[in-house]
């Protein structure tokens, strides 16, 4: 036989020495990573998800008490170095910056136009220190990885300090916003969710939060929030949107909408299917948190019958109860059995207050494939009202005194009344209440208490230990035969 | 049989021996004279020892001499001694008979059978054939039968019109004269070195077998085989000699020399097979190299035989029902428990007055069938003349499943033809072609916790009614607004829609109805065609084209529905699926046997190429089609451009070059020696190591041919075989040793809801891939004991190393997958024993046979700091994985929570203490498991899991009984497992209001009710239910009683007048009888981890009518 005869032909696969030879395929790279935002693992574990199971207004809820464990273990604090959703978190952080760094790596030989280039680069670098920020976030002690590893050294790799990533994050975010060809603003509804110079700014202001740099904090967001709050920034386009219930639609229209900063994008359109849940390009949220078994009457809210996930708590209830925000946050599906409107299956952790923000509805279900995998709602990572309330948050702590007048109250204010409310003085703990009102199911209340110190105190009922609990475990699977040493409040090092 | 060659009868013979077995003076004789003396051991077994002194005495004159006393006589055929059975029974006949009948009795190939026994049936009157094979016979008269035999030949009663009779006896199957089928080869079994089962065509024939793993089940000793599902047409998990590799373990088939991929194999019909040879030890198997670690399935089809055309049926009818029901709440008892259950967990009770619920719906029996059909019909033709040969067949099965019979029924049609012609005496051509077509229509989720009318038989609530015709109810949710999706029986009543227990459980029948008429379908032809030349006597030259081309796919037509509130599709949808496979091998080898004097050879050398994995699929899907039933569906109704999703694929070719060599010698069948060699080059892997070599030798030794062996009564054969081998795996993923770019890494970045593409390398290559090497060391003995007892025996040790596997690198690599190395290792040991028993005394006839097979297994390495890993795993539920490999357990063993009892009260919880005095389980209370607190932390945390269980079981055996008096015959075979437990995933997890089997009424419900059944609790904190634990485990031995069968053959006078050659009728039953302490529906479950139970599909028993006959 010839040797030929032995030579695998990989249909439809291309071999790494043949690939990034021309822009088409540097943008599949630059997508590659994009694609790493919007991760969903399989066992249905996302930063949101995570975060709200974990916060004290959501509980994990689901059909029983072991149903997607990893988001009972963070609202029951059991989780293990072995067991919880940061082994997906971590996977995900990681598979975005390896995406980056080759992209960063191939980049400079394939041939292909000068200025897109120099986009991708920027692109690249920023992506990349927008998942580092999640990981040091979240794990602290990580290994600061900037270029592909070889399979020789994969297991010598250290633990950086983590000071020396927070400036690598915002190194790559710099050399993002110092790229001229990075756009302000982007007009075609084509690359809406591609990444600009308003979303750099915004992000490196909220790398400067987390270091309590409060007023290279505040210089970051002034510049994506403008001149005066409320009004349009005539730089990068920004402006809050009119109707607080428009930003949870999924309609085109909706998407990328003026307030929108930064976007995790889904699709409809990709035929996912349960061989594999990680490969949709849905959004696996809305199946997650519609109510169980949901059996509507004819007039009654349009819910899919879903599977009981991250449902609010009383407290939270009665919290948002009489905020204009209540209807378009909590479905209260509760209420309409009480008034003989629908019945539901009472899930585990069951109270009947679902998460109207992303329930998945009749209206928006895909045409196509796995209705569960494929709604076509987009995420927010950053939205215009966050950097409102970031910034006058940098501000209050860097000084300002938040009453009438100051910046920081025309910001809160600004967020409040787009919603009919009145103005109140941008105290810390006023502008701590607007965000959970704001944003409650959105990722981001957990992330703010553990970034305050708050989180002893909001989740210590639930079994939140503040001498552990403030930094997630290194992933078990990433201490065997590497150099890897557990965080310290984990019983390790580090 | 013994040859010796060649001096000559003139030879003049000196000899001295006294009290010396026969068997030594006959082969001194034979030595000094130079001329073959042919006997059957068994024979000389019967005679006994002798004293003799002579010298310089003609061979002829030595001989009788020799035998004066014997009850043995000889005669001399050319250059050989035969040695036959006295002649003193067989007396002159009377006189006054009427009819002279003769004719001459020859083998199959027409030689001469000189010595053969005519006898006419009944009598004693008879004669032997003369030198030549001719005899001649005065019968009584005209209704006698006469019967021919000759040691090492099958018998035969024939009767006779006229005065001439020509017959033909083909080899009989003895221990002593069996041959198998080795690779590219036959040997005798006599002087077989390695370890191999057999199963031949008369071990299956009118058995009930409709795929061929259940051929193997039972039968051969070291093969596990676990049913997958008890739906018609399900295949079988096979396992040789245990669990061999962390990926696939599936065996290689090889069919006629057609290398068929395991999921193919279902093409075959059982009553074309031949006979199956299972290569369990690397000294056989390495004749296939790179692909027979897992073991090697050589399976055979009959071929024709020159002579007369013969016409052969088997079939039979029947009808199937299921053997076992669950024993399910009804509703009375569901309300009741419900209400406990909420009650416990703070809430309150859910249901006012259990009582007024009655005894509710029994969801199986809607679905169980009791009277399903089940047919198979085969009709062949064979015969052939000098020229050429021929065997044909048809078959047609036709099988209803036991459970939701609408949608689970398989046919398959088969037609075969193999052939051979005689282009000039020494060249010969042939082709072997078999063809199926099957049809087969599915539940569905056949072992699946997520849905199908089995799981939803058995969670459902007995609350809600088959049929809704309470108005009420109709004009409330979830009837209302719904009306025009809900489905209805033939009256149009609405089948119930349950609103208590929901997600994937669905009303059955409503189920039933949105999958009427939907099916698959296969097309499979598998076939060679060869050349073969004998230039020279002993020289073959033999070249094989092989080729295995598939087509399949589906047709699904899913109505509107609305089954509940979440199986509940916006649009209708018509997919058709297409898929095609080709495979093909070429092979040539040449051979060489030489017997000079003692000493025999045989040599082969072989070249091959293959390739398999040419496929392609595509399908298709029409949604909004204007339909509502699938006869209405059709995709000549062109929906519009967005209703039309479509999907395809290639697979990637896989290709094999080889190269081999075989050598035999055996001295006088007493010393045996064999080594293999083969080199095999893979596309799955690189420049580097494309190339593995397996080599094997095995040895054997027959101490029962030496001259010192005494003459005895007891042991009349003896060998001794061991071998050792390495065989290869290359089962791993295509190009994993080249750094590729995964595509599909897509993003949604615009508005317009599409995802853009994106790519980026997939895992790290590993050019250094190289295959997986099984090392096999075996050793076993074969004996024939008191003329009728057969012992084989086998132990080996399997050693699998370099395990391909895709080890686990760190995940802040950033890989989208793990490299695939040569990593872990596992040892099998293992015992086997099979034994026959044959018996006649006079008409009566008996066969017994029985195996028993242990083994052990053990993972030895994962790699180095590597804990544990999944691959493979089995997971249930929310419970996520519940097996797991680490070294020094077997491979995926059950890891899982202890319990020790029940908390009977707060005391016993409170004094439940760590070291530092803490409560282990503060939360606990009283009715919850005390679990286990493995390391001692005083914490329970999934830490505390242990190895508790193996899935796979280590024992296996199986018996088989045939017994015939007169024209009666029996036949029980029965068949089990043991050793495994099995995990019992029956009910759903994450819906708490699922039913529950009738063993939760002995919950716990309070102090001293039981320290084995936790109580019941819609929180369950403690996780009772939700971790996975012992609690689900329940041990899987079983004993089945597979077949019972009981004939009839009509006397042979009454048929042969009306030209058949036999009639034979039958009733037997399959599964009659399982003798288990499982709980669930049947024992025996197979799929990648063995006996996880999630609602499996269970073993039909039928009572079936059949018919056999040969014309």
């Amino acid at each position: 036989c010839s040797e030929d005869f032995l030579e695998a032909d990989l249909k439809g696969t291309d071999l790494e020495s043949a690939f990034y030879k021309n822009e088409t395929q540097a943008r599949q790279g630059l997508v590659a990573i994009y694609d790493v935002v919007g991760w969903q693992g399989n066992g249905y574990v996302t930063r949101e998800g995570m975060a709200n199971a974990a916060s004290d207004d959501q509980r994990a809820g689901g059909g029983g008490p072991s149903d997607i464990n990893d988001l009972q273990v963070v609202t029951k604090w059991t989780l293990t170095p072995e067991i919880g959703p940061h082994n997906e978190l971590w996977r995900k952080g990681y598979a975005g910056i390896f995406r980056a760094n080759k992209l960063l790596e191939k980049l400079t030989e394939v041939p292909m136009s000068e200025v897109n280039k120099a986009r991708f680069a920027a692109e690249a670098k920023f992506l990349r220190g927008y998942f580092y920020f999640d990981l040091l976030r979240m794990f602290k002690n990580i290994p600061l990885v900037t270029k592909p590893l070889t399979t020789s050294e994969m297991r010598d790799v250290p633990q950086a300090d983590p000071a020396s990533v927070w400036k690598q994050i915002e190194d790559d975010i710099k050399a993002a916003l110092a790229e001229p060809n990075l756009p302000d603003r982007i007009s075609s509804t084509d690359d809406k969710g591609r990444v600009t110079k308003g979303t750099a700014h915004a992000m490196l202001g909220k790398v400067y939060l987390y270091q309590k740099k409060w007023q290279e904090a505040a210089a970051e967001f002034a510049l994506v929030n403008g001149t005066t709050p409320g009004q349009p920034n005539p730089t990068y386009g920004y402006q809050l949107l009119p109707n607080f219930a428009d930003l949870f639609k999924s309609k085109p229209e909706f998407k990328y909408n003026s307030e929108s900063v930064f976007e995790i994008g889904y699709s409809s359109q990709s035929n996912g299917g349960w061989g594999c849940v990680s490969c949709t390009e849905g959004n696996v949220l809305n199946i997650l948190v519609g109510p169980r078994g949901y059996n509507p009457k004819p007039g009654a809210p349009d819910y899919v019958s879903g599977w009981s996930f991250l449902v609010f708590t009383k407290d939270f209830y009665d919290f948002i109860h009489f905020d204009p925000r209540f209807k378009y946050t909590v479905a209260d599906v509760d209420s309409l059995e009480r008034n003989g409107f629908a019945t539901y299956e009472k899930g585990h952790d069951n109270t009947g207050f679902f998460l109207e923000k992303f329930a998945g509805r009749q209206s928006n279900r895909p045409g196509t494939g796995t209705m569960e995998l494929n709604f076509p709602q987009n995420k927010y990572d950053i939205r215009l009202a966050d950097t409102y309330l970031m910034e006058a948050e940098a501000l209050v702590m860097a000084g300002q005194s938040g009453a009438v007048g100051s910046r920081a109250y025309a910001l809160l204010n600004a967020v409040r009344a787009r919603v009919g409310l009145g103005p109140i003085v941008a105290t810390i703990d006023n502008i701590f209440d607007e965000r959970r009102l704001e944003f409650a199911g959105e990722g981001i209340r957990f992330f703010d208490l553990i970034r305050t110190g708050r989180a002893a105190a909001a989740l210590g009922g639930r079994g939140f230990d503040p001498n552990r609990h403030y930094v997630f475990p290194i992933p078990f699977h990433e201490l065997q035969s590497t150099k890897m040493e557990q965080n310290k409040e984990w019983g390790g090092n580090k | 049989c013994l040859q010796i060659s060649a001096k000559g009868f003139s030879q003049q013979i000196t000899l001295k021996e006294r009290n010396a077995p026969l068997k030594k003076v006959l082969k001194e004789i034979a030595r000094q004279a130079g001329i073959s003396i042919v006997y059957d051991e068994s024979l000389l077994a019967r005679t006994s020892r002798v004293n003799i002194d002579i010298k310089d005495m003609p061979v002829k004159q030595a001989m009788n001499m020799l035998l004066l006393n014997q009850p043995v006589s000889f005669s001399i055929e050319g250059q050989k001694i035969v040695i036959q059975p006295m002649a003193a029974d067989i007396r002159p006949v009377a006189a006054d008979t009427v009819i002279t009948v003769s004719g001459r009795v020859t083998t199959e190939t027409g030689e001469a059978l000189p010595g053969a026994t005519v006898r006419v049936n009944g009598t004693n009157t008879g004669t032997s054939t003369d030198g030549d094979g001719r005899y001649s016979l005065k019968v009584p008269g005209k209704n006698s039968t006469l019967v021919f035999s000759i040691l090492g030949y099958t018998s035969k009663t024939l009767a006779f019109s006229g005065s001439s009779l020509n017959v033909q006896l083909s080899l009989s199957e003895t221990a002593l004269t069996e041959t198998v089928v080795v690779g590219y080869g036959t040997q005798k079994k006599a002087v077989v070195t390695g370890a191999i089962s057999s199963v031949r065509a008369k071990d299956l024939e009118g058995m009930p077998i409709n795929r061929i793993e259940q051929a193997l089940q039972g039968r051969t000793a070291g093969v596990t085989i676990a049913s997958n599902s008890g739906q018609p047409g399900s295949a079988a998990t096979v396992r040789v000699r245990g669990i061999t590799s962390f990926n696939n373990n599936d065996p290689l088939w090889v069919v006629d020399g057609v290398v068929v991929d395991n999921g193919g194999i279902g093409y075959l019909n059982q009553n074309d097979i031949e006979s199956i040879q299972v290569l369990k030890d690397a000294a056989s198997q390495a004749i296939y190299g790179a692909r027979a670690a897992s073991g090697v399935i050589l399976v055979t089809t009959k071929k024709g035989k020159a002579g007369k055309l013969t016409i052969s049926y088997n079939g039979y009818y029947g009808t199937s029902q299921p053997a076992r029901k669950l024993d399910m709440l009804n509703a009375t008892e569901y309300a009741t428990l419900r209400n406990e259950q909420a009650v416990n967990g703070g809430s309150a009770p859910v249901f006012a007055d259990p009582a007024s619920y009655g005894k509710g719906t029994d969801w199986q029996s809607t679905i169980f069938n009791n009277s399903a059909k089940r047919m198979n019909h085969e009709l062949s033709v064979s015969g052939g003349g000098e020229k050429s040969t021929f065997y044909t067949s048809f078959g047609y099965l036709d099988q209803e499943g036991i459970v939701a019979t609408e949608i689970s029924r398989y046919k398959r049609f088969n037609f075969r033809i193999n052939s051979t012609y005689k282009i000039t005496p020494w060249l010969t051509f042939g082709e072997n072609i078999g063809y199926a077509y099957d049809r087969s229509v599915g539940l569905g989720n056949t072992n699946s916790e997520f849905g199908g009318p089995l799981s939803s038989a058995i969670n459902l609530d007995p609350i809600t009614p088959v049929i809704e015709t309470d108005p009420a109810k109709l004009s409330a949710v979830p009837y209302a607004g719904n009306e025009a999706k809900l489905r209805r029986d033939a009256q149009g009543r609405a089948y119930g829609v349950s609103t208590i227990v929901a997600q994937e459980m669905t009303n059955p029948l409503a189920f039933i109805s949105t999958r009427l008429g939907n099916y698959g379908w296969s097309h499979n032809a598998v076939g060679n065609v060869y050349l073969e030349a004998e230039p020279i006597k002993g020289l073959r030259v033999r070249s094989t084209l092989g080729s295995k081309v598939a087509f399949w796919g589906s047709e699904n037509f899913t109505p509107l529905f609305f089954l509940n509130s979440s199986n509940n599709p916006a649009n209708n949808s018509f997919q058709r699926t297409n898929n095609s496979t080709f495979a093909w091998n070429f092979e040539n080898t040449l051979s060489y046997s030489k017997d000079i004097n003692a000493h025999s050879f045989t040599v082969l050398l072989g070249q091959g190429a293959y390739m398999d994995n040419r496929s392609r699929n595509t399908s298709v899907t029409f949604q909004n089609v204007p339909a509502v039933t699938f006869k209405e569906a059709s995709m000549n109704y062109k929906v519009t451009a967005p209703n039309r999703v479509s999907d395809g694929g290639e697979g990637v070719e896989h290709t094999i070059a080889s190269l081999f060599a075989r050598v035999n010698y055996a001295y006088d069948e007493k010393y045996l020696l064999e080594a293999i060699i083969r080199r095999d080059g893979s596309s799955r892997f690189g420049p580097n190591k494309k190339y593995g070599v397996f080599p094997s030798f095995s040895l054997g030794w027959v101490p029962s041919r030496e001259s010192f062996w005494p003459q005895n009564n007891v042991v009349d054969m003896l060998k001794f075989r061991g071998g050792y081998g390495e065989v290869g795996n290359d089962n791993i993923g295509d190009g994993a040793y080249l750094p590729t770019i995964g595509s599909g890494r897509n993003y949604t970045l615009t508005n317009s809801d599409l995802a853009y593409p994106g790519s980026s390398p997939n895992a790290p290559a590993n050019p250094d891939l190289k295959w997986e090497t099984t090392v096999q060391s075996n050793i076993g003995f074969e004996a024939l004991l008191f003329k009728d007892f057969t012992v084989e025996f086998d132990w080996f040790k399997k050693l699998s190393k370099d395990i391909l596997m895709y080890p686990d690198i760190p995940w802040y690599m950033g890989a989208a997958g793990n490299p695939a190395d040569n990593v872990g290792s596992m040892e099998n040991k293992g015992v086997e024993l099979a034994l026959t028993y044959r018996k006649n005394i006079g008409d009566f006839e008996f066969n017994l046979g029985g195996n028993v097979s242990y083994i052990k297994n053990k993972v030895t390495f994962i790699g180095d700091g590597v804990k544990f890993i999944t691959v493979g795993q089995a997971s249930f539920q929310t419970m996520n994985a519940i097996t797991r490999t680490e070294v020094g357990q077997p491979f995926n063993a059950f890891y899982m929570f202890k319990q020790m009892g029940v908390f009977q009260n707060q005391a016993e919880i409170d004094s439940y203490v760590g070291k530092s005095g803490q409560k282990i389980q503060p939360n606990a209370k009283p009715g919850d498991f005390r679990w286990f607190d493995k390391n001692g932390d005083g914490v329970i945390s999934d830490d505390d899991r242990d190895y508790i269980g193996n899935p796979t079981p280590n024992w296996t055996y199986g018996m088989t009984l045939n017994a015939a008096y007169k024209g009666f015959d029996i036949v029980v075979f029965a068949q089990g497992a043991a050793g495994n437990q099995i995990f019992q995933g029956l009910r759903r997890l994450d819906i708490m209001n699922a039913n529950w089997q009738r063993k939760s009424l002995g919950r716990w419900t309070g102090e001293g009710s039981t320290n084995s059944y936790p109580r019941l609790s819609i929180k369950d904190d403690n996780k009772n239910f939700t971790n996975p634990s012992e609690f689900y485990l329940e041990d899987g031995d079983y004993w089945r009683l597979k077949v019972l069968q009981i004939g009839y053959t009509l006397p042979a006078s009454l048929v042969n007048k009306a030209g058949f050659e036999r009639v034979r009728v039958h009733v037997m039953s399959e599964n009659l009888i399982t003798f288990t302490k499982y709980t669930g529906y049947d024992p025996e479950i197979g799929g990648g981890v063995l006996s996880i139970d999630r609602g499996i599909y269970p073993q039909a028993r039928t009572f079936m009518v059949g018919l056999n006959f040969t014309y």
